[in-house]
């Protein structure tokens, strides 16, 4: 193979291809054999592609036990590395905070009423800039894992169902994991209220924390509020498809598809020092005073840390 | 060496039940096999006494202080009609038939052992919640369909019977559905169809277990049973695509709301009667259960994992195929290079 069929764009690799098939046609050869020895000129990427692609038809690929698919999540990266580029212009600071190894739990805050995007950047933003990259696991609203397609996209990008057991499992077994403690609370917040946290649950994440003796990151995230503005809530549509709540936003539902289209907002994604638990043990999560305690202090340190990088960030769309 | 085990199976008829005889047969530890069916058992066995009975009749309570039987395995709870017990029979056959042996195993004084081969179905399939069940998690959701209640009405029953015979080792085997090489079950067959259909966006997370491991497991829980219950599953996953792609066989997905439907006609060629609306959840929503206790508690660690358990059935399949996939996947293969 030479250093041109590299260079070459596709369509012009596709004629020539085409072309040497037919030429090998003419010349007697069966159609199979004949695109079998074209392809041999074909560069060694889209050579690749096509075999993974009959490997993965052969239903040879790895999945874990949660139904994670890495190389699923590899291949939907570079629409996410788009949006974390070229639309939202994510700017993320101290990522070398995620420990490369070991278990470990971000902690966000979160919003987006449609569509939460925030646990898709905070994962690109340690694909592209950490060091030692690793795939964190997210918890996702249980409500997602009833619906078609959503429940099976979000298994193989890494979305596990909001339940300690699940996130308990996941540290023990030394994984990264994400949670949201505000929930539906975050991202069903209106606009006016935007970047001012709502209560983080019962303190769960940290009683899962504890008991695996999980360091705490807590990550601010802004950005994610101005992407979807939601100016009013639908009760009615929301009882009607069973969802937490129906958002109305100056987009949608009144453009139908488009107003899906999140608005560029700037995003600013600061990860803190990580909030080491070591000196407690196992039994410290039943103490429920520790337990408000330290999620204060993570709450806290996010609220901070928002307010700050709303400083940092400036306008909120340039 | 003291007096070899007396152990009884109740449900010798059965797949299980049968097995289950024919390996304790091969334990020289066993002093005798006694099984009780209204069925024979499905092979020849050599030195199991076979006892015609019907576990729904109160005449058990006289027969089984008879048989001196010091272990009892009940292997008879069954997930879907079989020759000689039909549909309608079920209910009476899996609460009532539990519940009379029960009684009669309170006038057996020898008995020191009880073991229920039951299923993991008591946990439902819930989108929510966590992925794997552990055993103290079997009340957390409501049992929705019939084959859950009579799940869940027996392991009261053997609950309570258990928290009054505090005397007695009783086990509770909770299985995952069975596949495997030569099984005959409604889930193979369904796995089996030339197009299998499946539910349009969704994509469920399995644990078939090997019927190896099912045997295996209920004869480790037959010699050294654990008081409560145990998950019986193989380790980790498989999603129902990447199975139905290793299984060799296209999907027809179809929108969920026309799925049931479908398998209830379905539902009767594939043998699986009633157990279609467990069947819709399952494969929609999939169940996933820790199997840590099975590993660690009862000793027993499973041959194949979720996928092997899959691989080793597709090994093995002759089904009618519609569309080759190898055929594309080779052809692909060879326009990659790599066939060469």
């Amino acid at each position: 193979m030479s250093a041109t069929a590299e260079a070459q764009s596709i369509p012009e690799l596709g004629v020539r291809f085409l072309r040497s098939v037919r030429t090998a046609v003419d010349g007697g050869l069966d159609p199979l054999a004949a695109a079998e020895a074209a392809s041999a000129d074909l560069p060694k990427s889209l050579r690749d592609g096509v075999e993974r692609m009959a490997r993965r038809l052969r239903g040879e690929y790895h999945e874990d036990e949660w139904g994670f698919d890495e190389e699923f999540a590899e291949a939907a990266y570079p629409f996410f590395e788009l949006l974390y580029d070229q639309w939202w212009r994510v700017e993320a600071t101290g990522v070398a905070n995620v420990p490369a190894h070991g278990r470990a739990m971000i902690v966000s805050n979160h919003a987006g009423a449609l569509f939460p995007f925030d646990a898709s950047m905070i994962t690109g933003a340690i694909m592209k800039e950490h060091p030692l990259p690793r795939w964190p696991r997210f918890m996702v609203l249980d409500w997602a894992f009833s619906l078609p397609f959503l429940s099976a996209f979000m298994r193989k990008v890494g979305g596990i169902p909001a339940s300690p057991h699940n996130a308990l499992r996941i540290l023990a077994g030394d994984g990264l994991m994400m949670v949201f403690p505000e929930g539906v609370k975050g991202t069903g917040k209106p606009f006016a209220e935007r970047y001012r946290l709502q209560r983080f649950g019962r303190g769960g994440f940290v009683e899962v924390a504890l008991r695996t003796g999980s360091p705490i990151v807590p990550v601010a995230v802004v950005g994610s509020e101005e992407i979807y503005p939601k100016i009013a809530d639908s009760p009615l549509l929301a009882r009607a498809v069973g969802a937490p709540y129906a958002p109305i936003t100056p987009t949608f539902p009144w453009l139908g598809l488009l107003g899906l289209v999140p608005l560029p907002s700037k995003w600013r994604i600061e990860f803190c020092e990580p909030i080491e638990l070591g000196d407690f043990g196992p039994d410290d999560a039943d103490d429920r005073q520790l337990v408000f305690e330290i999620s204060e202090q993570v709450r806290e340190t996010i609220q901070q840390k928002l307010y700050e990088n709303l400083v940092k960030r400036g306008s909120a769309f340039i | 060496m003291a007096a070899g085990r007396r152990i009884l199976i109740a449900g010798v008829g059965t797949h299980w039940g049968t097995e289950l005889a024919l390996r304790l047969e091969r334990d020289p530890g066993v002093e005798q096999v006694l099984g009780i069916d209204t069925t024979p058992p499905l092979a020849t066995l050599e030195r199991t006494e076979y006892i015609e009975a019907d576990i729904r009749s109160p005449l058990l309570a006289r027969l089984l202080p008879t048989t001196g039987a010091d272990t009892l395995v009940h292997a008879g709870i069954l997930w879907y009609p079989e020759p000689g017990k039909p549909k309608r029979a079920l209910h009476d056959i899996n609460v009532i038939g539990t519940l009379q042996l029960l009684a009669a195993c309170e006038r057996t004084p020898t008995l020191e052992r009880v073991v229920l081969r039951g299923s993991a179905a008591i946990y439902g399939c819930e989108p929510t919640g966590p992925s794997f069940f552990t055993e103290s998690m079997a009340a957390d959701y409501p049992l929705r369909t019939r084959f859950q209640r009579d799940i869940g009405e027996l392991e009261s029953y053997f609950e309570n019977f258990a928290r009054r015979h505090s005397n007695l080792t009783c086990c509770m085997l909770r299985l995952q559905p069975e596949i495997g090489p030569g099984l005959d079950a409604p889930i193979a067959r369904y796995l089996s169809l030339p197009v299998v259909p499946t539910q349009l966006g969704f994509d469920p997370r399995l644990q078939l277990l090997h019927a190896e491991d099912a045997t295996g497991a209920l004869l480790a829980a037959t010699m050294r049973p654990v008081r409560g219950a145990v998950n019986v599953a193989p380790s980790g996953s498989i999603s129902l695509a990447r199975a139905l792609r290793l299984i060799d066989r296209p999907q027809l997905p179809i929108p969920h709301p026309l799925f049931g439907p479908a398998l209830a006609r379905l539902g009767d060629r594939l043998g699986a009667g009633s157990l279609y609306g467990d069947a819709v959840r399952l494969l929609r929503y999939g169940r996933g259960v820790d199997n840590a206790r099975l590993r660690i508690e009862l000793g027993y660690e499973p041959a194949f994992d979720a996928v092997g358990a899959i691989r080793d059935f597709a090994a093995a399949d002759r089904g009618l195929r519609l569309v080759p996939t190898p055929g594309v996947a080779s052809l692909l293969d060879r326009l990659a290079g790599t066939a060469r």
